[in-house]
């Protein structure tokens, strides 16, 4: 079962879009933690991480009247949303010094996935599934989606070609996605 | 991608982003060209849609607990945020909403600073009745200027270290200031704002500063363009003019 269940998760959006602010505390019980976690290792700064969080609840609460259940799940809406944000933020705020920094101390962290609030089973599930991926899918989806790197700089950083990274992004995904049993 | 738009001879196939795009790992100029490709394109719509579903997964094995604080702030600061309405068929969408981006940003800051000041009212004003209305009269004129079609957002960093960011509405004459990361001053201190014309400054009153570097939100009203709007750090309780150079200027002309 998915932290963040469909058909529950679709609901309360309908109910915030109508300006429920008990369906919004619920969502926010729902989601937060996820929201935080991968907001926080893309930005790695604790501060910066609650701030990006809070805007996306936000953001979701603003917004819920332009969720469309035809285009995806509720948690894949808000969770994309999340991404997005955490990676505006490193691109547009982050001095170069601080990106050259992350570069420097990074490390591919796929089994790491540690600092989760205690193990369950999206955390077993997802690493059992990052296993099945290749070094070079795991290693690139890791990076741009953990990390926030672009495609070349994971080529940058891997040591190979642009091309190459762009299709183990997509294999990797794919493979991934069906591991999972996803939709 | 049958549906998809010609790949032109030359430029590799939009399509090999796919990855990339729904992880975010792409340049602003590979969005937009893919999702070019990718509205002529309905197989890779459903490939988008599946790929997104696994990596919301991958977010939800990062879960981590948020401190119990942030529930109730973000709760105070949906109250300052308008709600989109829903896009019907007689009104398409239009083009997304960027402009008003940043205003979780700033009704998360407003809405730290609310709690605050609550805290220390209710603690050390007790009983204070017109304070209390006084704030709440603030909060209105905030929500009108957060709220004002025509509002901007500038933010700027301030000489003494931190940054200031004001939401203006020249319809209302008004804006919305708050700054965060200010230096902490010694209690014979306070941050005062001013209104600066060719007639002279006019005092638009002390910044209330919490704890942890943010101050404001404060409201300033009666606003013309072409006013400056500067911060000088005063002796306590403020003074009739500036008695320090200012550690933030700012034009309001646009």
């Amino acid at each position: 079962m998915p932290g963040l269940p469909g058909a529950d998760l679709s609901a309360l959006l309908g109910q915030v879009a109508r300006g429920d602010e008990a369906a919004f505390r619920a969502l926010y019980d729902r989601a937060a933690g996820q929201v935080l976690g991968t907001v926080r290792r893309i930005l790695r700064d604790p501060a910066q991480s609650e701030e990006v969080m809070q805007e996306v609840l936000l953001e979701v609460w603003r917004t819920a009247a332009r969720f469309d259940p035809e285009a995806g799940s509720a948690a894949a809406w808000i969770m994309t949303l999340a991404h997005r944000r955490a990676v505006d933020r490193v691109r547009s705020e982050h001095s170069a010094a601080q990106r050259e920094l992350r570069a420097a101390v990074h490390t591919v962290d796929y089994d790491q996935v540690t600092d989760a609030v205690e193990t369950n089973l999206d955390h077993e599930r997802v690493r059992r599934c990052l296993t099945t991926l290749t070094d070079l899918q795991r290693e690139a989806v890791t990076l741009a989606y953990y990390q926030g790197y672009t495609y070349s700089e994971v080529a940058e950083l891997l040591g190979v070609a642009v091309g190459t990274v762009k299709t183990r992004m997509r294999d990797g995904l794919i493979r991934l996605r069906d591991c999972l049993g996803v939709e | 991608m049958a549906a998809g738009r010609p790949t032109r001879p030359g430029v590799t196939d939009p399509h090999t982003l796919v990855g990339a795009y729904v992880m975010d790992a792409v340049s602003d100029d590979d969005r937009v060209s893919f999702e070019h490709h990718l509205a002529g394109c309905e197989s890779c719509q459903a490939e988008v849609r599946g790929l997104r579903e696994a990596t919301a997964r991958l977010a939800a094995a990062a879960e981590v607990r948020p401190r119990a604080e942030l529930r109730e702030q973000t709760m105070q600061a949906a109250g300052l945020i308008r709600q989109l309405p829903p896009v019907t068929r007689e009104r398409p969408e239009a083009p997304a909403g960027w402009r008003r981006a940043w205003l979780p940003r700033l009704a998360v800051a407003a809405a730290a600073v609310f709690a605050v000041l609550a805290v220390g009212m209710g603690t050390v004003m007790h009983g204070a009745e017109h304070r209390l209305d006084q704030a709440r009269g603030s909060s209105h004129a905030m929500a009108v200027v957060l709220g004002s079609p025509d509002a901007t957002m500038l933010t700027a960093k301030l000489t003494s270290g931190g940054r200031a960011t004001i939401v203006m509405s020249h319809r209302y004459g008004s804006l919305v200031f708050t700054a965060s990361g200010l230096p902490a001053l010694p209690s014979a201190r306070s941050y005062q704002l001013w209104v600066m014309r060719p007639g002279g400054p006019r005092s638009a009153g002390l910044l209330p500063a919490g704890p942890d570097g943010r101050a404001g939100p404060m409201v300033v009203s009666g606003l013309a363009r072409g006013d400056r709007v500067g911060l000088t750090v005063e002796p306590a309780g403020g003074s009739a003019r500036p008695t320090s150079r200012a550690i933030l200027m700012i034009t309001l002309s646009a």
